[in-house]
């Protein structure tokens, strides 16, 4: 695939300040289409912010080449690069005002004055600032000030826009809203986005494809429904959503399908098999919101064994949903959201119930699973 | 409820003026009282035998600014002479110890903590010499026998001695060792506050270095830069133990006819108004900082508020 940005086998090192070498990189390759919203997701110190500096010039790699748009740029400064970022903390100049902040990259390119207005002009527009320009940056607020940035990184018409947890300074409400425009503007815009970012949440809702790192290395490159569903391994089941991850082993093979049994002897029919084989230990993923109290009478899983028993430990509502904690024998706590509706009712501490686990919605992880 | 506000008002008023108080008293009287006594001497007759009459007199100020064309009391052009001439090496000394001190506060500025203090440290610790010393040591230096010009014959890069001691190359190396940590402190407290981020920024907007440091790290660290002017510039106008050691007495500057003035001429209606001349000059130059810096405080007192209404 011939994309926007090509990193391939990228490796970087640091010296730790008590000693000892953190591998930032390791060997990581990746293509972002064109016109592709791809997220960088991870826990802190996972490389995600490495590699973004990378791709902008402000970290050399140890070994690999960047290629933006077919050209390698190792070799080219940061200022040369056709890439523009929208820091963490906005980095925006505090001497200049919002108009001179926009136009910086176009000044320093040396575009005529008439020419710069008018695409300043336009960018203010664009991002909601129309006439704030005479404005200093220390008079906005944070919100505003997160809409100077991407004006100003956007105003040069950059190849890939990155950016570096730009939300993460803004409080919830404005973060949702700021997530949605982003992804209007992208589109809207056609230019690829490398956003950089250790919420899972505000990875799944704005990005095409997420790529989940940990160590250094790419866990996996999915898109988000691909990755919530069908996590690769233990880390990104763990680190994408709520999740209960339970023991089991495979017990019998039928094409697609497999029957697994868990540590407490629960039985869980039909599930698909993920290159699985008959006695292969595997990890069964169920998501919180996927255990249901009743499926219905006609469907074949309430079948005997097909449901979790336990006593529950903790119970709260959290409007759309009740929260539960089941305390199962031989299993770990295994936590559910029953949604709230007309005929659902609040559980309560102490109290023995079952949940049916639907064959379709578990997933299956091969192996013990890295350790989280 | 209003009552107690009052009363701890009244107290907080009055805990202020009592800090206040011995500092403006002392102040009042070792400082504010000479400069009265100067002010009014400078416009008085100087008595034939030093001392002054109590007769209002402005030939002081004439004989240096153009109108004295008495007998005794004549305008002479080499006192203007000598007070730009002191304007010039103070100008000098500023210039060379910013040069100096630039880039030095960046490398400081990025260095580990431990080694950051240690240098500071190194930079302040002339203060702790006296500075007839440390002079008197440049004198060994720059003598034609001295370390300087014996290295420099040693390394065959010279023949003859160079002459240095005594001239106005020796007053502007030693007036630039005096004041470096002088210009260095108030530079490296703003470079040291400048945000990395904002060069890279820069960079990844497409500035190269050049651009980069005139559009953001200059404007950024303009506040140090001309702090760190100023104060080196008003006591180098007015230093007179550099001229009178490293130049000999071949170099005159308005601190030694000051000097002069009141200890060998007694003259001290003249050295007065010589004085207030040198104060008049740095008090422009104190007005035009004031003036930069409330600018800077009042964008940042707007911000401050605007961020109080977005919150």
């Amino acid at each position: 695939m011939q994309g926007i940005l090509r990193i391939e086998n990228a490796s970087k090192s640091f010296q730790a300040p008590e000693g000892g070498v953190i591998r930032a990189l390791d060997n990581v390759s990746l293509t972002v289409a064109h016109n592709e919203f791809l997220t960088l997701l991870g826990p802190s110190g996972c490389g995600k912010t490495t590699l973004l500096r990378a791709v902008s010039g402000f970290e050399d790699l140890d070994s690999g080449e960047i290629y933006i748009d077919g050209e390698p740029v190792s070799d080219q400064p940061a200022h040369k690069r056709p890439v523009n970022t929208v820091f963490q903390r906005y980095a925006l100049f505090p001497h200049l005002t919002v108009e001179r902040n926009v136009a910086y990259s176009l000044e320093v390119r040396g575009i005529a004055k008439t020419e710069i207005r008018e695409r300043v002009g336009n960018m203010l527009e664009l991002v909601g600032l129309a006439g704030m320009g005479a404005r200093k940056i220390g008079q906005l607020s944070g919100g505003q000030q997160q809409r100077v940035a991407l004006a100003r990184s956007l105003v040069a018409r950059p190849k890939i826009l990155l950016l570096d947890e730009p939300l993460s300074a803004l409080d919830k409400n404005l973060r949702h809203k700021m997530q949605q425009e982003l992804k209007t503007l992208q589109h809207e815009l056609g230019i690829s986005f490398i956003f950089v970012t250790h919420d899972q949440e505000e990875a799944l809702v704005m990005s095409d494809r997420i790529a989940v790192l940990n160590g250094g290395t790419i866990q996996q490159l999915d898109a988000p429904e691909e990755l919530y569903r069908r996590p690769g391994n233990e880390f990104v089941a763990r680190f994408i959503g709520e999740s209960n991850l339970l023991d089991a082993t495979v017990v019998s093979v039928e094409g697609e399908s497999c029957d697994v049994v868990l540590a407490d002897g629960t039985v869980i029919r039909d599930c698909p098999v993920n290159g699985l084989k008959r006695g292969d230990p595997a990890k069964v993923l169920i998501r919180p919101e996927n255990l249901v109290e009743s499926i219905g009478q006609s469907n074949p899983d309430e079948r005997a064994g097909h449901q979790i028993s336990g006593t529950v430990s903790q119970s709260f509502f959290a409007g759309t949903d009740y929260h539960l904690v089941l305390a199962c024998k031989g299993l770990p706590p295994v936590r559910a959201s029953l949604r709230a509706g007309p005929g659902t009712s609040h559980h309560t501490i102490g109290e023995q119930t079952s949940l049916f686990v639907p064959h379709d919605a578990v997933h299956l992880i091969p192996g013990q699973g890295a350790p989280a | 409820m209003s009552k107690a506000h009052h009363t701890l008002e009244h107290r907080r008023k009055l805990t202020l003026f009592g800090l206040l108080l011995p500092p403006s008293a002392f102040l009042a009287v070792f400082f504010l009282g000479p400069l009265a006594i100067m002010i009014v001497y400078s416009w008085l007759t100087p008595g034939l035998y030093g001392g002054v009459e109590w007769k209002f007199f402005h030939l002081n100020y004439g004989r240096i600014l153009g109108w004295a064309d008495t007998k005794y009391e004549r305008f002479d052009p080499v006192y203007f002479e000598i007070f730009l001439r002191s304007v010039k090496l103070a100008a000098t000394t500023v210039l060379l110890s910013l040069i100096l001190c630039y880039p030095v506060a960046f490398w400081v500025s990025r260095m580990p903590e431990k080694r950051k203090n240690l240098v500071i440290f190194l930079i302040t610790l002339p203060f702790f010499i006296s500075l007839i010393v440390r002079l008197f040591a440049w004198v060994l230096i720059l003598r034609p026998t001295g370390f300087f010009n014996q290295a420099l014959m040693g390394l065959g890069l010279i023949d003859e001695p160079l002459e240095i001691i005594f001239t106005g190359t020796a007053v502007v190396i030693g007036m630039v060792y005096v004041f470096v940590p002088f210009m260095f402190l108030p530079l490296y407290a703003s470079i040291e506050k400048l945000d990395l981020s904002l060069i890279e920024a820069s960079q990844d907007l497409g500035a190269n270095r050049l651009q980069t440091f005139f559009r953001v790290i200059l404007p950024m660290t303009l506040p140090g830069i001309v702090g760190g002017s100023i104060i080196v510039f008003i006591p180098s106008l007015g230093n007179f133990i550099v001229p009178s050691l490293l130049g000999g007495a071949k170099v005159v500057m308005i601190g030694n006819l000051i000097e002069q003035q009141f200890l060998s001429a007694r003259n001290w209606p003249f050295g007065a108004a010589l004085g207030m001349m040198v104060m008049a000059a740095v008090l422009v130059l104190l007005l035009y900082y004031i003036r930069i810096v409330t600018r800077e405080d009042r964008r940042s007192g707007a911000a401050k508020v605007a961020e109080e209404v977005a919150a």
